[in-house]
């Protein structure tokens, strides 16, 4: 007894100790910054990342050929200083700045070459290769164990000039590179150590800052890269990323000043966070919506699908419901540059009595108990007891609320298609209309409701082949018309809007923007 | 402690006069309405029973019945619209300022809304009979009623606590008291079974399960059995080691040499006096079965929305307890009132079963 | 008691394999797998991440193979980080499970014994009623609730500890204190309770009556007979408790961001990380097995009467 009484004054006292000699680190060195990232980073290995923690790492460790301009999204210089697109748009052709590894290792055109055959070799495995091979010339076909490494078509003019064939002119390619799916790698580690190049010990990057330390599940920190080419314009000395998916906690911790920035917003707190001025909010391109499953009866009616859409009361979802400022949509397209959307049917409650009762089930009567899937959280099960309940009030029908946890979700949805009704988001790779509309063609791994309208297939196809303007746009619309009011496959809600928490009075070079992509070496302190 | 005469089969006490014999349970039964908190406890469960179970039939709201202007308002006495019209006002302020202070579009947006909110109450109030009504512990996130919601939650979850709570004292006794009284080979087979329920993964299990089953076809029963798989493994190496313990006691020796056959032992000798750990033990696992079902629900297993348990309102509440705490407090006290109740119902019975005291009190 | 101690080394091995080998297919009938992705893999990159783990051969070769990696200790990489193999995985996180596991047991064992002897004593007095009070409140209280609520007043509203994080962050041992008090909360409980009742029980047993009539002092009765003989059921219920605390704290990490083995555990199975659910289920059931060995082992010493033949 005596000796734990003792053990346990031991600790106090080591507490205490640890605390008086902890005191404000770090301000003789330079500017700390402390993020909250939502989940443990499950790789740093940019051939192999997915998912938006991985991204905020990546941006501060490497740095692909071009960047995301931190207010548009858009691609800024990055390690290519400038670039030019050819006469046909099928071609681009990048100049390199002088760079280094942070071993100094100097980066040229071939580096580029060889970390992009990387990322597309079958041996490596890389679940994002297949954006590279939507843009790149023979990427598809290597990657898929069908073409030869030397039939991509990528190139090292020079030293310092690299050159990408295209599978045809498109004009979000050089903003799809901002993605870590076109990202330079080390070749020279890589080559000699295979996949222990991403130990700490071996780690080499590109990026404004430089891998301190990665406690799995506790924290990732990061320090400023003296070889990166513009460091004398990076600021924070220090960033460390935080691993929460507590939304309650990290709302909690940026309250208490223990973080710099966050995205984790607790939606039952939606109104006390909506008041505070560090609260930042800007609409996303993605977009929040129902899929119907188009080979089931009854939704293989057109009137039943759009009774069901016109029912709905988008506005009151998102005014009494969500509340985060969400934008209530009838389409499956955000707004873009250059992109006006298909506008779907609004809500008529009306309208859609009748059309129901023509597909044959006045005031619902007849109409089959179906039930609509979701995965469990707490914001979709809102929005699906939302759902239940007009469709109730306005259509006279029942229908079941099922949640199943996310593995057995997406195999429900996405592979048995064992579904009436079920939820899903999009959220845009690139900015462009057609990374919405591609995964409706039949035969897309992401049809999930297996919608098939040739018409429709024809359109998207038909814009993948045009040069950039208002003519391809308007074929895009078109097929978008075709998915949300002649057809009518999805129920679009509203779209996503990107709630952060960070003081941008404290804080400069943070802005909002669409793809929520910044960039770390343009955040600074307000003077 | 009576004994038996050989002879006659009946109870004789340490002088070797003949004894009344009173049974077991009727005697319990005695002593437990003398115990003023476990009679308590009784009419509290009671009580519980009658209003959840008889909800239906009970002048309760709507448990699923959205009305999107009384959004989450606190506990009153007053009408609704009384009270909605109130927490309107009070967000308009605190809009207003926050607009002074920041400026951002998105609240000018919201305070129209609230505005407009506002004019359709005043307009509303008088005409709509949904504004008379009283919501005396507060609504939810979409206007529903608490108090309907927490007393129909507490059907799944009263239910889960007593299935959980039997099936586990009863598998737990059978095979504890088999592995603890015979021993050897039996103990040992038993226990590496206990041991293997409890490495095996149980979510990969209930996913597995549930799998098999066709989507949106959530049998209760199936919720029954998850909660049942797990629930006895603890208590059965509790029992086990009472009965490990009492197996060598001088009463048990007795009895054995009187030539009692094993059955009477272990259910007449062993297991009343082992009663009273069962008891306890059975009691503080109740919340833990009604803390499962909110997390299988989350698997997808048990009531689907928009019906509710005590578990997945208590969840559910946390998340919005720095704004609405009556979300979290409602479930949360009815819940806990219940478990009370039951923990000294529960300890009645322990003390009323308990042999030692039997024909002392 | 050597006898017994060699049949039951004996009968572990083959639990262990039996669990080990079980689990294996079972998690493989769960529905998707460690590459389910919202935005579907093409199948061509699916056969490429399938040939690299090896998961196009057949199941049976799998497990032998993974058996084999099993008896070199290699519990295999990780599918979901990558970065990492299970090893390394397991081994950064357990510490810290078995640290905030064994304080958090040390105290409720230490409190729930304090309050469950106060309570045996003074049964049906208020002391007791007050006592059991705070246990049924204990236990009837979720930790999701208990955590949260605890940040609130102590880190945001008094602002005397740091909301979440683990020793080595800057708020250093701080960082423990509300985990902990989180965490214990229905062991103490259960601890509290089980050991009033059967105290109370021992309080009426023979041997007890024997150790008063002989007037040896009350206090000598409590510590040497009293206590020993009712520890029994606390002791059986610590071999599952210790295994469960250490493994089943998914809430507390979750609350105040540990780097701990519960996480892990939940993630894994949500995710089908094979491996590391494996992982975990080996390391798990050799702490479970290991424990309630020990806990059969303390039976002898507890309790005279008990013997294994």
């Amino acid at each position: 007894m005596k000796r734990v009484l003792s053990g346990l004054l031991l600790i106090v006292l080591a507490a205490t100790l640890v605390v008086s000699c902890g005191g404000k680190a770090g301000t003789a060195k330079g500017v700390e910054f402390v993020m909250g990232n939502g989940a443990e980073p499950q790789t740093l290995d940019p051939s192999k990342i997915q998912g938006v923690p991985e991204h905020h790492i990546y941006m501060a460790l490497f740095e692909g050929l071009v960047g995301y301009d931190p207010k548009t999204s858009l691609a800024t210089p990055g390690l290519a200083s400038s670039w030019t697109i050819s006469p046909a748009g099928d071609q681009i052709t990048f100049k390199l700045r002088k760079a280094t590894w942070s071993d100094g290792t100097k980066i040229t055109a071939q580096t580029v070459v060889d970390s992009w055959l990387r990322s597309l070799d079958p041996a490596t495995a890389s679940e994002y290769a297949y954006m590279m091979g939507m843009v790149v010339k023979g990427a598809a076909d290597y990657n898929g164990g069908n073409g030869a490494k030397e039939a991509v078509a990528i190139r090292a003019l020079d030293e310092t000039t690299f050159q990408a064939d295209l599978l045809g002119p498109m004009p979000y390619a050089v903003d799809m590179m901002a993605h870590y799916a076109f990202a330079v790698l080390p070749m020279h580690v890589i080559n000699a150590k295979g996949d222990a190049w991403i130990k700490a010990e071996n780690f080499v990057c590109n990026g404004p800052y430089k891998l301190l330390e990665w406690k799995p599940q506790e924290s990732l920190s990061v320090v400023k890269n003296d070889k990166y080419w513009d460091a004398k314009n990076v600021f924070l000395s220090k960033i460390t990323f935080l691993p929460i998916d507590d939304n309650l906690t990290a709302y909690n911790k940026f309250k208490a000043g223990e973080m710099d920035w966050s995205y984790g917003i607790p939606l039952d707190l939606i109104d006390e966070v909506k008041l505070r001025p560090d609260y930042q909010v800007s609409p996303q391109v993605a977009t929040y919506y129902y899929i119907f499953n188009m080979t089931r009866k009854p939704f293989t009616d057109i009137r039943v699908r759009r009774a069901l859409t016109m029912a709905l009361d988008k506005q009151e979802l998102v005014d009494k419901v969500t509340k985060g400022g969400q934008l209530a949509t009838t389409s499956m397209v955000p707004v873009m540059a250059g992109y006006t959307p298909a506008k779907g049917p609004d809500f008529n409650v009306e309208e859609a009595r009748k059309l129901l009762a023509e597909a044959g089930f006045p005031d619902g009567k007849g109409f089959p108990k179906t039930p609509i899937i979701y995965n469990t959280s707490s914001g979709h099960k809102k929005i699906a007891e939302w759902v239940q309940e007009s469709w109730k009030k306005n259509l006279g029908i029942d229908v079941t609320l099922v949640n199943q946890e996310w593995t057995t979700f997406l195999d429900t949805r996405s592979n048995a298609h064992d579904f009436d009704i079920a939820r899903a988001g999009w959220v845009g790779d690139y900015l462009d209309p057609n990374t919405f509309l591609d995964m409706f063609i039949i035969g897309s791994g992401n049809n999930d409701g297996l919608y098939a309208n040739p018409e429709y297939d024809a359109l998207v196809k038909k814009a993948a082949t045009m040069k950039a303007g208002p003519e391809r746009m308007a074929v895009l619309q078109q097929a978008e018309s075709f998915l949300i009011t002649k057809d009518q496959a999805v129920i679009p809600f509203y779209h996503y809007v990107s709630q952060d928490m960070i003081d941008t009075t404290k804080w400069d070079g943070w802005y909002p923007n669409p793809l929520g992509s910044h960039e770390w070496k343009y955040i600074t302190l307000k003077k | 402690m009576p004994l038996l005469d050989k002879k006659t089969d009946k109870a004789v006490n340490e002088f070797n006069q003949y004894v009344k014999p009173v049974s077991l349970w009727a005697d319990a039964w005695k002593r437990l309405r003398r115990n003023k908190m476990a009679v308590l406890g009784m009419w509290i469960v009671g009580a519980y029973l009658v209003v959840t179970f008889g909800a239906s039939v009970l002048p309760f709201h709507s448990y699923t019945e959205q009305q999107m202007l009384h959004v989450n308002l606190p506990p009153s006495l007053k009408p609704a619209g009384v009270v909605a019209l109130g927490e309107h006002e009070k967000r308009r302020v605190d809009l207003k300022e926050a607009i002074e202070r920041s400026g951002r579009s998105d609240l000018k947006t919201d305070l129209e809304r609230v505005d407009a909110e506002i004019i359709q109450l005043k307009g509303d109030m008088d005409v709509n009979p949904v504004h008379k009504r009283v919501y005396i512990l507060g609504t939810d996130y979409l206007g529903r009623d608490m108090l309907a919601r927490t007393i129909y939650g507490g059907q799944i979850s009263i239910m889960i606590g007593l299935i959980g709570t039997l099936t586990a004292a009863f598998i737990g006794i059978v095979l504890g008291s088999l592995g603890g009284y015979l021993g050897g080979w039996v103990d040992n087979l038993i226990g590496r079974f206990v041991d293997l329920m409890y490495s095996l993964p149980y979510m990969l299990i209930v996913i597995i399960i549930m799998s098999m089953l066709p989507t949106g076809s959530n049998s209760i029963f199936v919720l029954y059995l998850a909660i049942a798989m797990i629930s006895w493994l603890t208590i059965s190496r509790v029992v086990r080691g009472q009965i490990i313990s009492l197996k060598n006691s001088e009463f048990v020796e007795a009895a054995k040499s009187m030539g009692a056959s094993s059955n009477r032992i272990i259910f007449r000798h062993l297991l009343p006096n082992s009663l009273g750990i069962i008891i306890i033990y059975s009691t503080l696992q109740f919340p833990s079965f009604i803390m499962n079902e909110s997390f299988l629900s989350f698997l997808g297993l048990g009531v689907s929305a928009p019906q509710a348990s005590w578990g997945t309102l208590v969840s559910e509440g946390v998340q919005g307890m720095q704004l609405y705490p009556w979300r979290l407090l409602v479930p949360a006290v009815a819940m806990t009132v219940f478990l009370f109740a039951m923990n000294f119902l529960g300890d009645g019975l322990r003390d009323a079963l308990d042999p030692q005291s039997k024909n002392r009190s | 008691m050597s006898r017994f101690i060699v049949r039951r080394l004996l009968s572990v091995i083959p639990t262990f394999f039996i669990i080990v080998t079980l689990s294996f297919f079972l998690i493989r009938l769960a529905p998707g797998g460690p590459f389910s992705r919202e935005k579907k893999i093409p199948p061509e990159i699916m056969a490429n991440i399938m040939a690299k783990y090896h998961m196009d051969e057949p199941l049976l070769n799998q497990y032998f193979r993974y058996i084999g990696d099993v008896l070199k200790f290699d519990l295999g990489p990780s599918y979901r980080y990558k970065d990492h193999s299970v090893n390394d995985l397991l081994g950064a996180a357990f510490p810290v499970s078995i640290m905030l596991g064994t304080m958090a047991l040390g105290v409720a064992l230490l409190l729930g014994t304090l309050v469950g002897v106060t309570s045996a004593l003074n049964q049906n007095k208020w002391q007791d009623y007050a006592a059991m009070s705070v246990a049924v409140l204990g236990i009837s209280v979720p930790l999701f609730v208990i955590g949260p609520v605890l940040m609130l007043v102590f880190a945001l509203q008094l602002k005397w500890l740091p909301t979440s994080g683990w020793i080595n962050s800057r708020a250093g041992w701080k960082t423990v204190i509300m985990p902990i008090a989180t965490l214990m909360m229905p062991y103490f409980a259960y601890i509290a309770r089980l050991s009033r009742g059967s105290i109370i029980e021992v309080l009426r047993s023979d041997y007890v009556r024997t150790a008063r009539a002989k007037g040896l002092k009350e206090r000598v009765v409590i510590a040497k007979h009293v206590l020993k003989g009712g520890m029994l059921p606390i002791v059986t219920y610590l071999g599952p408790a210790f295994s469960g605390i250490i493994i089943g704290s998914l809430a507390v990490e979750q609350i105040f961001v540990i780097p701990g083995i519960g996480k892990i555990f939940v993630q894994s199975a949500l995710n089908r990380d094979y491996t590391v659910i494996m992982g975990e289920v080996i390391v798990y059931s050799l702490i479970l097995i290991a424990a309630n060995f020990v806990v059969d082992i303390l039976y002898g010493l507890l309790d005279p009467r008990i013997s294994y033949k």
